[in-house]
């Protein structure tokens, strides 16, 4: 049996798996991109853009799926893999590249003394309850709050609770670290001004005395004066008034200008329109409404009844 | 006795232009004779020049009055205006109310005037408004601010309150020790 002719129609459904392209096409496995440099058939393209378009984009996807079963495989139980290479093209960030953290005092020092931080696992073997804890935190190891015996000692008060001890030493050591921290937190904010944070702190402090000396009921010009001590001069500003008796004219104009600013927001306030097209029409005049007028009214008909 | 401060200044008037409006400028531009606004003791007095020159001479403590007072500052820098300023307002006055002979005395005793005590209002008066308070002889009774628009008045109960009392003439007798 010939079968010549179904096989041409199978080979007519389905396009040749083979694309020629004048010049190579660049691919980026990694990504799964081809890039496709050969000039566009300008004719083909007016004539028919959709199908010229879907053409161009099938033999482009042909050529990339034809990269990509080159690859080396891997046969598994769910299906047949290919390793992809790393992505060559370089795609730009949607962020800026973070800043480096200001580095605290401890880091600083460190860095100088060569000091380098050893990375320690999260969970340690505590021999007590024959399993693992948190090495500090909650539940932690390095915790002596749940120890039922404390040892005293030799050169202690026997009568010393150890206990409240070591909870006052824990108070006083996260105080200590908040203020080491408020304190990076101060030298990074001057430093990223350019302000040498020592100088800055310096003057701080000074202005701090200077204000607290100046609070006074005279102002610090009874206080006793310590011994070295700066005679403080505290400088408050003055309120300043305009003379009494400046000229009348000077002064008007300075008033006429507040008036005009005031009656500019007044007027902006309120355009009552009834009251605008009655001005127009009646030219001005005050208009007054007599509540009785009805009464008045009614009064006179009945009169000339 | 001082000049007010640019501040003091545009509050004073804001609080003028809510009873007089644009009448404010003729009490600046007057042509007889220059004019001016002086502070002293946290109460705006209005003054003449010449006056307000002569007074210069007197010391802060013993300056009690000059001119007319138009009104006092608060602690909080809040104008508060004084019925000795009912001259100037009564004749600048943008808005008007004139209330009843029964309804005279009821008002001079600091109390709020009345729909059925209400003789004639100013057409188009606006609710919240500042406006002065006449007697039906045209006599400047003293200032408040009206509860209702002059629409809203006429449908209203005789025993609602058209217009808010502020200050009246009454005062130079009740609070006579507090007016300057």
């Amino acid at each position: 049996m010939d079968v010549t002719p179904q096989l041409d129609a199978l080979k007519l459904k389905y396009k040749s798996v083979q694309v020629d392209k004048l010049i190579p096409v660049d691919f980026d496995l990694g990504n799964l991109v081809a890039f496709d440099t050969n000039a566009l058939d300008t004719a083909a393209l007016k004539q028919s853009p959709d199908n010229y378009l879907q053409q161009l984009a099938r033999d482009g996807t042909q050529l990339l799926l034809n990269q990509i079963f080159a690859l080396p495989t891997e046969s598994t139980p769910d299906g047949v893999f290919a390793a992809l290479p790393a992505g060559t093209s370089v795609l730009p960030r949607a962020k800026p590249i973070p800043k480096d953290k200001p580095m605290t005092r401890w880091e600083k020092f460190a860095k100088i003394k060569g000091i380098n931080k050893t990375k320690n696992t999260r969970k340690v073997y505590d021999e007590s309850v024959d399993g693992y804890k948190p090495r500090w935190g909650y539940g932690g190891a390095n915790s002596t709050e749940d120890d039922w015996i404390k040892e005293v000692p030799d050169n202690a008060d026997p009568m010393e609770d150890q206990y409240a001890k070591a909870s006052e030493e824990k108070t006083a050591r996260i105080a200590k670290n908040k203020t080491q921290q408020l304190r990076n937190a101060q030298e990074a904010a001057h430093a990223a001004k350019g302000v040498n944070p020592r100088e800055a702190r310096k003057a701080e402090v000074r202005k701090r005395i200077l204000e607290s000396k100046g609070a006074t009921a005279s102002m610090g010009r009874f206080d006793k004066q310590l011994k070295n001590e700066d005679a403080v001069k505290v400088k408050r500003t003055k309120r300043k008034f305009e003379s009494n008796t400046r000229d009348a004219g000077v002064e008007k104009e300075g008033v006429m200008n507040v008036v005009k600013k005031v009656l500019k927001v007044e007027d902006g306030k309120v355009l009552n329109m009834t009251t605008a097209v009655k001005h127009v029409h009646q030219q001005g005049g005050e208009r007054v409404v007599d509540m009785d007028e009805r009464k008045k009214k009614k009064q006179k008909g009945r009169s000339k009844k | 006795m001082r000049p007010l401060t640019e501040e003091e200044t545009k509050i004073f008037f804001e609080k003028l232009a809510k009873y007089i409006g644009r009448n404010i400028v003729h009490l600046i531009d007057r042509p007889d004779e220059p004019y001016c606004f002086r502070l002293q003791r946290d109460r705006v007095f209005y003054v003449s020049e010449a006056i307000m020159k002569r007074a210069t001479s007197v010391g802060r403590d013993n300056l009690l009055t000059l001119g007319v007072c138009f009104g006092k500052f608060t602690k909080t820098l809040k104008f508060k205006l004084h019925i000795t300023a009912l001259e100037y307002l009564a004749q600048y006055a943008k808005y008007k109310v004139w209330v009843k002979p029964n309804g005279e005395m009821p008002f001079l005793y600091g109390n709020h005037i009345l729909k059925a005590h209400l003789g004639r209002i100013t057409e188009d008066t606006p609710e919240h408004q500042g406006v002065i308070i006449y007697s039906m002889a045209d006599v400047a009774l003293g200032f408040g601010v009206t509860a209702r628009s002059t629409q809203d008045c006429r449908k209203l109960d005789p025993t609602t309150i058209t217009v808010f009392h502020q200050a009246d003439v009454g005062e130079y007798l009740r609070d006579e020790e507090h007016v300057v």
